[in-house]
């Protein structure tokens, strides 16, 4: 049943994603429909959280600034936090009324997994926090097979305002055409061209341990589970006990991992988002593990110099299996039922949905689009042959189970591997699978 | 006998003396007694979601065979970083403190240079240190290089709780000098000349003369130091981040149930209520032993 929602989910955002790269004319939406017609012009303080992010923060900002001289009796207040301190600042704000527009993201559990583990967005959702957008004249503008994937409970919540990609590595074209190297296909392939570079004294990866160092555990899962359905089958096959943390293809997930941090430059424990990313645009390392939420950052950092490009981390040895990237919808918009100006919040949404305001949003954002008929960036013309079908990401299926401990979080304990932590890949998941159960 | 009370009259007094309990009440003494009954709820960070009784299951779950390594982890790094800050804060601010209470040439600009720190947020702590300890560039990336070595600073799970020790007492010195230098000037010269006489030497002043004579302030440092540092997680948060094992304390753990933070998979508020009271626990036992103790030997000299 939820394999069946996830595939419909699956197939749903590859028509979407296909839509944006290769439909010109024929509209799956309807973008005219985007004003909100006969309400009231709206005025006041719109107070306004989301989680930061350079790109986004500069898109909203862009789309900020339209929108308040189109209504000059609106004020737009924009905060935007800091993601490790966000749940905390919504949770004050929301209980003040002092939200208009935020962020949520329901998620629906599966019936394998105990109703317990429902996350806090979907309760809120149950128990009547977000207004209820499925009928919001403005959300036909995106593309209704996007819409069908972040559908909770049959409704719609969130306007969905891009498609990210993170279990890609960006590499740094001119290193590789000085060495001779591919574009690998395979784990082997990769393994050996972080010796080739090695051996010529540069060095592969560069990780940040401190911000983002899951993204690299991300990658080597996306594509050793590479369809959602095997994804699936993992999640289930841990919940029933079936599937151990400790059995051979979950261990190899760690043993990649660790092999990835045997590549990336020396004392990469330490070292946060923003070093990463000034590293690789300076040269420092060849590759990168990141997401594509990052792209436009890199670009604005390294200018026309920089020749790079991105692919999908290739962990399986089967090169069909390493064909896609996973994704996610990326930061989705929800007025909360206790907002005190809802009426500037949802013309604000029927603003933001505009196709014209929406890419100028994108066009800083660096995210693919969820509306039809979006010419895409470069960038993700680049990538167009890794995201026509869409895959979810490993992240966006897992559940994690809030009884057990700590270590079996996302479940694979990829940050108690040496350097990060002081462990083998076998104890990681020796200790991973004895959390993990200890939650039954 | 009512020319003993200020204004006349002993209803004056009490009246003065409820308008300022009360702000203490409403905003410490209330929230503190509503934590205990949080704590045996399952009240998660949003509104609009209902509320249950879960009586003693959020202790249950702190104690469960899941959980009890996490929190044996924090714990165990919570009495570490504790005791190795108020012990080198401590004899580190005693040492300054007698060093700049001597008659010297610039010791209001030494004194300003020690306090400054306690000025600064936690944030631009938190920024100076992550930028003295960057991994790839920074003065302290150079230090190890004199000495052919190198570190991941906050990132080695080795030495990172020893850097935010290290970090903590730099932040927090200057209030402890403060202390010490006060109760410094409050000892009579006339000591120091009498064992000057006597033959004394520096060390025998410093171990006879001033130790003693400064208990109250011992008293006072030592325990604000241990509350504070049993308590203290944002200095940790910023340097090393939400979910980091190697410097994992209780306080952080309560911050990071309570709101979740980056990919946790967070319990309720009222789980990290519970950890609140288990904390509230340990600081009142802990402290109350420490004070019985330094109160007891003050009260021998």
């Amino acid at each position: 049943m939820v394999t069946r929602k996830l595939q419909l989910s699956i197939k749903s955002i590859a028509g979407a994603m296909l839509g944006a790269v290769l439909l010109a004319g024929c509209s799956a939406g309807n973008p005219s429909a985007t004003t909100s017609g006969s309400q009231a012009i709206p005025k006041g303080t719109l107070n306004m959280l989301v989680s930061s992010s350079v790109g986004s923060d500069a898109g909203f900002k862009a789309v900020n600034k339209a929108f308040e001289a189109k209504y000059p009796g609106v004020t737009v207040k924009f905060s935007s936090i800091p993601n490790a301190n966000y749940n905390a600042v919504r949770s004050s704000r929301l209980t003040a009324g002092g939200i208009d527009v935020g962020l949520a993201d329901p998620v629906q559990v599966p019936s394998y997994i105990p109703a317990s583990n429902e996350g806090d967005d979907a309760r809120l959702a149950d128990a009547g926090g977000l207004v209820d957008l499925s009928k919001q004249a403005f959300m036909t503008n995106f593309t209704p097979t996007v819409l069908d994937a972040i559908k909770y409970k049959g409704k719609q919540y969130t306007v969905p305002t891009g498609l990210s990609y993170y279990s890609g590595v960006y590499y740094n074209k001119e290193i590789f055409q000085k060495y001779g190297l591919q574009i690998p296909t395979t784990w082997s392939e990769f393994v050996t061209v972080c010796k080739t570079l090695q051996s010529h004294g540069v060095v592969p990866l560069g990780i940040s341990g401190k911000d983002s160092s899951g993204i690299n555990m991300l990658g080597v899962v996306q594509n050793l589970f590479p369809t959602a359905a095997d994804k699936v089958a993992l999640a289930k096959g841990l919940w029933d006990k079936s599937v151990k943390l400790t059995d051979a293809k979950p261990e190899q997930v760690l043993n990649q991992v660790k092999q990835m941090y045997d590549f990336a430059e020396p004392n990469f424990a330490g070292v946060s988002y923003a070093t990463m990313t000034s590293g690789f645009v300076k040269g420092q390392f060849a590759m990168m593990s990141d997401g594509t939420w990052n792209q436009t950052t890199i670009q604005a950092a390294g200018g026309s110099a920089l020749n790079y490009g991105y692919f999908p981390l290739p962990s399986s040895e089967n090169p069909a299996d390493n064909a896609f990237l996973g994704g996610k919808v990326e930061l989705s918009l929800a007025v909360p039922s206790n907002s005190k100006n809802e009426g500037a919040a949802l013309a604000y949404l029927s603003f933001f949905s505009q196709p014209a305001n929406y890419k100028s949003f994108l066009k800083e954002a660096g995210f693919a689009p969820t509306e039809p008929n979006i010419q895409l960036s470069p960038f993700y013309t680049s990538i167009a042959t890794y995201t026509k079908t869409f895959e979810p990401a490993w992240d966006t299926i897992w559940i994690a189970n809030t009884k057990s401990g700590a270590k079996a979080q996302f479940p694979f304990d990829y940050n108690d591997i040496a350097p990060l932590g002081t462990m083998t890949p076998q104890q990681a998941a020796t200790a991973s699978q004895a959390a993990w159960a200890a939650g039954f | 006998m009512s020319a003993n009370f200020v204004f006349g009259r002993r209803s004056t007094v009490r009246a003065s003396f409820f308008l300022g309990l009360l702000p203490v009440v409403v905003f410490a003494i209330l929230p503190a007694a509503a934590v205990f009954v949080v704590a045996m709820t399952d009240i998660r960070s949003l509104p609009f979601l209902p509320v249950h009784w879960v009586w003693f299951q959020n202790y249950e779950t702190f104690f469960s065979a899941a959980q009890i390594g996490y929190n044996l982890n924090a714990l165990k790094n919570t009495f570490v970083f504790a005791f190795a800050v108020t012990i080198v804060q401590n004899i580190l601010a005693l040492l300054i403190a007698v060093l700049l209470n001597q008659k010297l040439r610039g010791t209001t600009f030494y004194r300003s240079v020690v306090f400054f720190p306690t000025i600064l947020g936690v944030t631009v702590i938190g920024l100076i240190w992550t930028l003295m300890f960057n991994p790839t560039a920074s003065p302290g990336a150079a230090i190890w290089h004199l000495f052919g070595s190198s570190s991941a600073f906050f990132g080695d799970p080795n030495i990172s709780l020893y850097l935010v020790i290290f970090v903590q007492i730099w932040a927090g010195i200057g209030v402890a000098v403060v202390i010490y230098l006060a109760g410094l000037q409050a000892i009579p010269n006339e000591l120091y000349e009498v064992a000057n006489i006597d033959g004394a030497s520096s060390w025998q002043k410093l171990r006879l003369v001033t130790y003693p004579l400064l208990a109250p302030s011992v008293t006072a440092n030592v325990l604000l130091c241990i509350v504070g540092s049993l308590q203290s997680y944002q200095l940790i948060y910023v340097l090393t981040g939400l979910n980091n094992n190697a410097t994992q304390v209780l306080s952080l753990a309560i911050f990071a149930q309570g709101f979740g933070g980056a990919g946790g998979s967070s319990q309720s508020q009222g789980y990290a209520a519970a950890i609140s009271v288990v904390q509230f626990i340990m600081v009142s036992v802990i402290s109350l032993i420490v004070m019985a103790y330094l109160r007891g030997r003050e009260r021998k000299l």
